[in-house]
């Protein structure tokens, strides 16, 4: 039997035979009920655009103020940096750390890392970090938790509502946006077509 | 006793990064497509995931004895563990958001702790039954593993924006820094954890 064209469960390792989904199919593995892929329309160029929207909107999510609060004739705007450097203040170098990983540096790293694998099989460019690019991507995935930091947001300003003046700022419009671009972004990258690619542009 | 339907039964190893086929051979092969290495399982996965669940078991106490943070108002500290912020939040009438932080800071990591010792003893023990319950089960606790950040990212934003010096502020407590280990350290058990061990034990 010829290893290429035949193909495993990630997840309870079944043996399967190669099938050919088209767009809207769902492939399931028949054991376990593994998403083993889900095709998606045009999913190179539309990761290629969408990454291109996320690494615009990164700019104003991160330099902009997310949410300003008045309290008591004292007014305050925060970013995603000054959460980072507030609690990097009160020597909790860990948290911050954390923090600043989970919510600047991989999602940045994600989208970047999008862009350059959908950039390259776009234009047909093959490149030998292609394989390391996209190891990484599928590995810092999990780390990137913007939309976690969301729901921190709405947690945050519903216990301020009560004592302080809160405003939100433009920032938070374009997180919500980035947050938006980065779902898609995730769903429109079809795992399996890209390495499959990628394996192409190798040969 | 493994089945034979299994690709490593059929002598083939697949590539945990992007999913290629390869012919069983000699140790630390690498990956026809992707150059990675190649293993029939994650290496030594039942004593990563068991040696990291233990250390998230052991800070889980500190993380819900201490204060998480202690709030300031007019020169007055009143510091708060997990638990008194959700009783404050239910003080304050507002239930849906206490039951949202419940949800994500106590009950996701107590599910966590015990969903992956479960599946550790599965595979230890070579529970043979239901095993498809057992791979749903690893999915939820994959999938719902980063959203206990939440109440880590919420300090994050309280502490930058409540800093008014002797009005009122948030200082992040030493439970901040345990809690935060105790969701890292659940995530790399149930990454390192390979839900393919609990199928290797059907006949």
């Amino acid at each position: 039997m010829n290893p290429t064209i035949l193909s495993a469960c990630p997840e309870c390792d079944l043996l399967l035979k190669p099938s050919s989904p088209v767009v809207g199919d769902k492939v399931h593995c028949p054991r376990c009920g593994y998403l083993l892929q889900r095709p998606r329309k045009q999913s190179v160029e539309r990761t290629f655009a969408l990454s291109i929207a996320g690494l615009i909107l990164m700019f104003p999510a991160n330099l902009m103020p997310l949410v300003g609060i008045k309290m008591l004739g004292g007014a305050k705007d925060g970013t995603l940096w000054s959460g980072v450097v507030a609690l990097f203040e009160e020597h909790l170098w860990g948290v911050a750390v954390l923090v600043f990983l989970s919510s600047i540096l991989f999602p940045l790293l994600n989208i970047i890392l999008s862009l350059l694998i959908s950039a390259h099989l776009y234009f047909n460019r093959p490149n030998r970090h292609l394989a390391h690019w996209m190891r990484w991507l599928q590995h810092l995935d999990e780390w990137a938790m913007l939309e976690v930091y969301m729901l921190g947001i709405i947690v945050a300003c519903v216990k301020l509502s009560s004592t302080s003046e809160l405003k939100f700022g433009f920032g938070l419009y374009a997180f919500v946006a980035l947050l938006i671009v980065t779902g898609m972004l995730a769903s429109s990258l079809d795992k399996v077509l890209f390495w499959r690619q990628i394996g192409q542009l190798r040969t | 006793m493994k089945s034979k339907k299994t690709a490593l039964a059929q002598g083939f190893i697949r590539c945990h990064d992007c999913g290629c086929l390869s012919k069983q051979t000699d140790k630390n092969s690498q990956c026809r497509l992707c150059g990675g290495r190649l293993h029939p399982r994650l290496p030594n996965s039942f004593q990563r995931s068991a040696a990291l669940l233990l250390s998230a078991f052991c800070l889980y106490i500190p993380a819900n004895i201490f204060p998480i943070m202690t709030v300031t108002r007019l020169g007055v500290g009143e510091p708060h563990t997990i638990i008194g912020g959700i009783i404050a939040l239910v003080n304050g009438n507002m239930v849906p958001i206490a039951i949202l932080v419940l949800v994500a800071s106590i009950l996701v990591p107590l599910l966590k702790l015990l969903g992956i010792g479960l599946l550790l003893l599965n595979v230890h023990y070579r529970w043979q039954v239901h095993a498809k319950k057992w791979t749903i089960l690893y999915r939820i606790i994959a999938f719902v593993g980063r959203w206990s950040m939440l109440d880590i990212f919420m300090i994050s934003i309280l502490v930058s924006l409540v800093d008014m010096g002797s009005v009122a502020q948030v200082i992040a407590g030493p439970a901040a820094t345990a809690f935060a280990a105790v969701v890292v350290l659940t995530m790399f058990a149930a990454k390192n954890f390979d839900p393919r061990l609990i199928w290797d034990n059907q006949r």
